[in-house]
This record gives C-alpha cells, sequence and structure tokens, in this order.
C-alpha cells in the first residue's frame, strides 16, 4: 500500500509542481466556458428571441402594402424600418449602408396586383355556382412581385426562414382579400369576419417535441452544448501536461532506473492513470458547478445536470480514460516535450473542431460530418449530449462506449508497444 | 581464503536490432563480493551497455549473467532488490526536492516507510544535501545532483552497487565526497562496478578493472598485476598503450 501510495503521491506532486498544465487543465476550461458561451448565446438569442432588423420601402398606393408593413410589425418577429422614400434602384446600397441584413420592397401595385387576383379567384367561384356578379369597370392588374434583399453573410436557411414567415402573412392577406371579394360579390355585406377567423385561426399546428427518453422539456441551448465541449476539450488538453511528463521521465532515464527496482511498469503507469482521471472529473465538477451556479447569474442558461447518474458517471469516467489514454500515446511516442506538446495541443484543436467542439456537426458539410466520427471528442460530446438531451439512454450511449472503448484500447495497445519497444516495458 | 563470485558474465555478446556490428562480443568476467570493479574503456566501448545488461535494463543477444549470494544463485526478482544503480543521466524527478526524489524511489525498494526516513536522513546529511532538503532537484547545480543520483541507488543499501560515470562533470569537492562515501560502503561490504574516464580516479578506487575496447574485453584482473605486467607504471598509461591513442566517436 505505501508503495502505491507513494507512486500516487509522486504523480501528484509532478502535477502540482506544473503550473502551466495546472493552468491549461482548470482555468483554460473555465474561460473557455464562460466566453464562448456568451457569445454563443448572443448568437444564439439573435435568431430565436431578439427581433430580427428589417428595411421596409413600402411604393404601394393601396392599403394592402399597409397592412402587411403592420402584421410584421406586429408579429414581434421583425423590427421594422420603414424607409418609403428609398427608390428601388438603390436599396441594395442602401441596405448595406445602413448596416441591415435584410430588406423588403413592395411594389406600387401590390394592392391593386391583389385586388385583381382576388377577383379573378372570386369571378371563377361565381361562374361555377352559376351566379351572376358585375365586372365592367375592373382592370386587370398583374399579380404583384415582392422582393426580398438580404446580406450575403447570411445563411441561406436563415434567409428561406424569413421569407417563409413573409410569405406566411402574405397568405393571410390574400386568403382575407378573397374572401372579402367574394362576399362582397355574392352581396353577403360584412358577414365574412367569422369565416376569416375560423380559416385563419383554425389552421393546423405543429407541436415541437424534443426526442427524449424521459420526456424531459430540456431542449439544447449554449450552456448544453458549451459546458460539455469545452470540458472535453479541456481534458483532451491534458496531453500537454502529462504527455510532456512521460516525455521527461523517458528522457530522463527515470522509468529506465525503476526497470532496475523490483517494481512493475503497471504501477506507475496506473499512477499517472489515476492520477489525471480524478483530475478530469475535477474539471467536469468545475465547469459544470459553473454552468450551474454561474452562468445563470450572468442571464446564460442553467445547466441542468442529468438525472441518470449512473449513465453520467459512466460516460466522465469513459471520457477521461480516452483523454488519458490519448496523452499517454503521444507520450511515449513524442521524442522530445516540445513534440508532445505541439503535436499534442495541435491534434486536440484538429480533433475538436472536427468532432463538433468548436462548431456543432449538423451545421459541417456531410463529408465533415462523417469525418467527425474518427474524433474521440466527438464521441465523448455525443456522450454529453445523450445524458442532456436524451435522459442518458443506455441504447444510445452504447455507441459512444463502444467507440471510446475501441479508441482507449488502441493508445493503451499503442503506448504499451512503443515503451516495449524502447525496452522501457 | 577465496572470495567468493558476485556475479558471472558467461560469453556475452549484444547487438542492437539498429546496428551492423556488436556492442559487446564474448565478454566474460568474474566480479568478486564486495570487490571494487573498474570498467573501463574509450567512448562507444561499450561500458555502458554491459552495464545495461548486467542490470537488467537490456537482455544480452547471446550469454549469461549469474548473481550470486551466499554462496547461491539469485533469482532475477530477488536481483532486484539486491543491486542499486546510478545511470549517468540525471534519472530522477527536478520538479521534486531531494526529500520528494528519494521518498518515492525508496517506497518503489520496497523500504517501510519508518526505514525509508530514518535512511532518507542519513542520506541527505552524508552527501551533503540536507540543507536544500526541501528545494526543487532543478535549480541544484551539476555537483549537487550527481550526489541525489547516487542517493537514490544507494537507498535500499544494495549488496552490489552500478555507477556509471557517477563523477561525470561534477567538481573537486563532489568528487570528493562521492568517492568517500562509495568506499565507505565498499568497507562495509557492497560490491561495486563503476565506468570512469577518470583514470586518476579509478586508479585511487578500483582493486580489479576489465578494460573493454570496440565490444571486447582486452585486459582483466588485480589493476596493480596489470600495471606490472605491462610495465608501466600508471593506470592512464595503461589505458593508452592498451586502446591506442586514435580519437573515438
Amino acid at each position: 500500500m505505501f508503495k502505491i501510495f507513494s507512486s500516487l503521491r509522486k504523480e501528484f506532486l509532478l502535477l502540482i509542481n506544473d503550473k502551466v498544465g495546472l493552468a491549461l487543465l482548470f482555468l483554460m476550461p473555465l474561460l473557455l466556458v464562460f466566453i464562448i458561451t456568451i457569445i454563443q448565446d448572443s448568437a444564439y438569442k439573435m435568431v430565436n428571441e431578439n427581433q430580427i432588423p428589417l428595411l421596409v420601402v413600402n411604393h404601394d398606393s393601396g392599403k394592402e402594402g399597409k397592412k402587411l408593413v403592420a402584421l410584421l410589425d406586429s408579429s414581434g418577429l421583425f423590427k421594422v424600418d420603414s424607409q418609403n422614400g428609398i427608390e428601388q434602384s438603390s436599396l441594395k446600397s442602401e441596405l448595406l449602408s445602413r448596416g441591415k441584413l435584410l430588406a423588403l420592397y413592395i411594389p406600387k401595385t401590390f394592392s391593386a396586383g391583389l385586388e385583381s387576383n382576388a377577383e379573378d379567384v372570386s369571378t371563377i367561384l361565381m361562374e361555377d355556382l352559376g351566379l351572376e356578379h358585375d365586372t365592367i369597370g375592373q382592370a386587370k392588374v398583374e399579380m404583384p412581385r415582392l422582393s426580398f434583399y438580404n446580406d450575403p453573410v447570411l445563411q441561406e436557411n436563415y434567409s428561406y426562414s424569413v421569407m417563409g414567415i413573409i410569405q406566411s402573412y402574405m397568405s393571410v392577406i390574400e386568403n382575407s382579400l378573397m374572401i372579402d371579394r367574394m362576399y362582397t360579390n355574392m352581396d353577403l355585406g360584412d358577414k365574412s369576419a367569422v369565416l376569416k377567423k375560423k380559416m385563419i385561426s383554425n389552421r393546423v399546428q405543429i407541436n415541437q417535441i424534443v426526442a427524449s427518453n424521459n420526456n424531459s422539456t430540456v431542449i439544447p441551448n449554449s450552456t448544453q452544448h458549451n459546458v460539455p465541449a469545452w470540458t472535453i476539450f479541456a481534458m483532451f488538453f491534458m496531453v500537454v501536461s502529462l504527455g510532456s511528463n512521460i516525455v521527461k521521465e523517458r528522457v530522463s532515464g527515470s522509468f529506465l532506473r525503476l526497470k532496475t527496482m523490483p517494481t512493475t511498469f503497471m504501477l506507475v503507469m496506473f499512477s499517472k492513470m489515476a492520477i489525471y482521471v480524478l483530475v478530469a472529473v475535477l474539471q467536469v465538477a468545475l465547469t459544470f458547478s459553473m454552468g450551474i451556479w454561474i452562468l445563470p447569474k450572468l442571464g446564460l442558461p442553467q445547466l441542468t445536470v442529468p438525472q441518470n447518474f449512473i449513465a453520467m458517471v459512466a460516460v466522465i469516467f469513459v471520457s477521461s480514460m480516452a483523454a488519458v489514454s490519448y496523452a499517454l500515446l503521444i507520450g511515449s511516442l513524442s521524442r522530445t516535450e516540445q513534440q508532445a506538446n505541439g503535436f499534442g495541443a495541435i491534434s486536440i484543436i484538429i480533433f475538436g473542431a472536427i468532432g463538433g467542439i468548436l462548431v456543432p456537426t449538423f451545421v459541417m458539410p456531410g463529408f465533415m460530418q462523417y469525418a467527425s466520427n474518427f474524433s474521440p471528442l466527438h464521441w465523448c460530446l455525443e456522450g454529453f449530449y445523450v445524458l442532456f438531451l436524451k435522459g442518458g439512454s443506455w441504447q444510445e450511449l452504447k455507441y459512444v462506449f463502444s467507440f471510446l472503448g475501441i479508441f482507449i484500447l488502441i493508445c493503451q495497445l499503442g503506448t504499451y508497444f512503443k515503451l516495449r519497444l524502447e525496452r522501457i516495458i | 581464503m577465496e572470495i567468493p563470485v558476485c556475479i558471472e558474465i558467461q560469453s556475452v555478446s549484444k547487438r542492437y536490432k539498429s546496428s551492423q556490428e556488436n556492442s559487446l562480443t564474448d565478454v566474460s568476467i568474474d566480479i568478486a563480493c564486495a570487490d571494487v570493479f573498474g570498467l573501463l574503456g574509450p567512448n562507444g566501448a561499450g561500458k555502458t551497455t554491459l552495464i545495461s545488461i548486467l542490470c537488467g535494463i537490456i537482455p544480452p543477444t547471446s550469454g549469461q549473467v549469474h548473481y550470486y549470494m551466499n554462496g547461491s544463485q539469485i533469482s532475477d526478482a530477488k536481483r532486484k532488490s539486491k543491486i542499486g544503480f546510478v545511470p549517468q543521466e540525471y534519472a530522477f524527478y527536478q520538479e521534486l526536492t531531494p526529500r520528494q526524489n528519494l521518498d518515492y524511489f525508496g517506497a518503489m525498494y520496497n523500504i517501510s516507510k519508518k526505514r525509508l526516513e530514518v535512511r532518507r536522513e542519513e542520506l541527505l546529511e552524508i552527501l551533503g544535501l540536507a540543507k536544500s532538503a526541501d528545494k526543487k532537484v532543478g535549480t541544484f547545480s551539476g555537483g549537487m545532483k550527481r550526489r541525489i543520483n547516487l542517493a537514490i541507488g544507494i537507498i535500499h543499501e544494495p549488496e552490489i552497487l552500478f555507477l556509471d560515470e557517477p563523477t561525470v562533470g561534477v567538481d573537486v569537492q563532489s568528487r570528493n565526497a562521492i568517492i568517500r562515501y562509495l568506499q565507505l560502503i565498499n568497507e562495509s561490504g557492497t560490491t561495486i562496478i563503476y565506468t570512469s574516464h577518470h583514470m586518476s580516479e579509478a586508479e585511487e578506487f578500483c582493486k580489479h578493472i576489465a578494460l573493454i575496447d570496440h565490444g571486447k574485453v582486452i585486459a582483466k584482473g588485480e589493476l596493480e598485476g596489470l600495471k606490472a605486467a605491462n610495465h608501466v607504471s600508471s593506470l592512464q598509461s595503461l589505458f593508452i598503450n592498451l586502446t591506442g591513442e586514435e580519437y573515438r566517436d
């Protein structure tokens, strides 16, 4: 026992003497979680909570244009900036010079065109019903076209979403006009209000349900992505501390000296793994505490602790082991500390980028989403997603554990064979 | 009365996988118990390779090494607790203090906590490290580091001690302290196998030597006898006579 204690103590002492390593292990994830969560939360709010700035130029001579602007304004989704004095030809440059991302141009014939179309629909209906109506004196106007301008920096799907919203308001106006026209032609007076209300308000509703095994209503937010993501990133960044620690021991001859002693090298490796798994657990405790208690005080979403505690412990342990095993492999393959630090850090950044730590994988192109399967950080993150968003489903976690299990095995075997090749084991 | 043999090296050869030539060829030496045995030779002669084989760090390509204690051959497992090894490199943790280093390596030799505490303080005192015992080793001079390197190798009071150039790069004071202490533990019965490029130091310290060159033993035996047989008055002259004056890589 004294031998095991001494070995663990030595690893602990080496760790606490590595001030830069400690800062990377504990300060870096806190800063990353703090900064990136704030940044991404702002972006999240821009789309989901804040109003979308929209420059509107209404040249319509009728009342339907005003109605559309009023609908957009009252929807609460847009912050409408009406600038009716701008010509359509200069709208592009105005959009850019005013720093707006979106603009809508309503043409002069907007109302006339819609009314003409409503009249046509009404006429067809009246004729089909065999009813007479007066069509004399009504000029035919082409169906109007709205022009939608967007800054090229906006994602295409974002622009399409906004156009979809405008389209739905247009449907309200067009249906309303058609009903009014039909009621007028049928001499039914002002009775159209009930039908319009029925048609507009009684549409098929879409319920949004989060796919989760525990009926959780938790939906992904910036905290739930960033807290586990940057914790995993920091876990794997232990490659800088543990990797260079191993290189030092190899290069200094300490490992070879141990070979002449009545001890097993497994004890050395076990001690390193035990201490660094503990470090990883502390990293999780630290960043999760921040997500639970500090981030809400800054107006950011609170981290909801997963209900499946056993699954959470398993995910944390397997992720830690993956990070430790990778650090051992890099430490055993590198010839110098500089190699271990440089290659280790860069490889983690690359693994993080393709693994969905920096940018979620679902916004990546198809081939990059496929490539993310080869990043251990991706599988660790998947494990935390399953915990947070899917109630810690063991069914889904089995894929996470399988991949990470294989990764751990490869790293451990790689380390073993490299050290054996050097006759350290 | 014949002195019993502690280490029997039988026709040991070593060729590294990356090399076309043998690093050691058919080396056979008997080392008596309580001897101070010098393995001497120019750079690249094969001294460190032989010490590495004797300590069990690398296996020989062919040949055998046997260890004896009280007349009986001992197993590899038992050998590990009986030998001490002081490598050329500073093979310890520069981030830790001398106390912490000795505590760790002492525990790896299976020394009990109480015994380790006593032995640790004793060595720190003898080797002049007591005042700096709680400072990080990384800040120490070369001489102090050499003394810590030695202290780690003898923390468990080994019966056989291997020293690979234990005084290289140290000042006269540190060298004196190291050699004096080694003589002291040899007088108490510890067998010492030692390599060095300091011929005057080896001459003063060693009772028997083996001169190795190009992986082969070119001379071995009692130091004074070898000098007389080769009609030289010093070990340095003997060394030059037998190994030549050309530069070695």
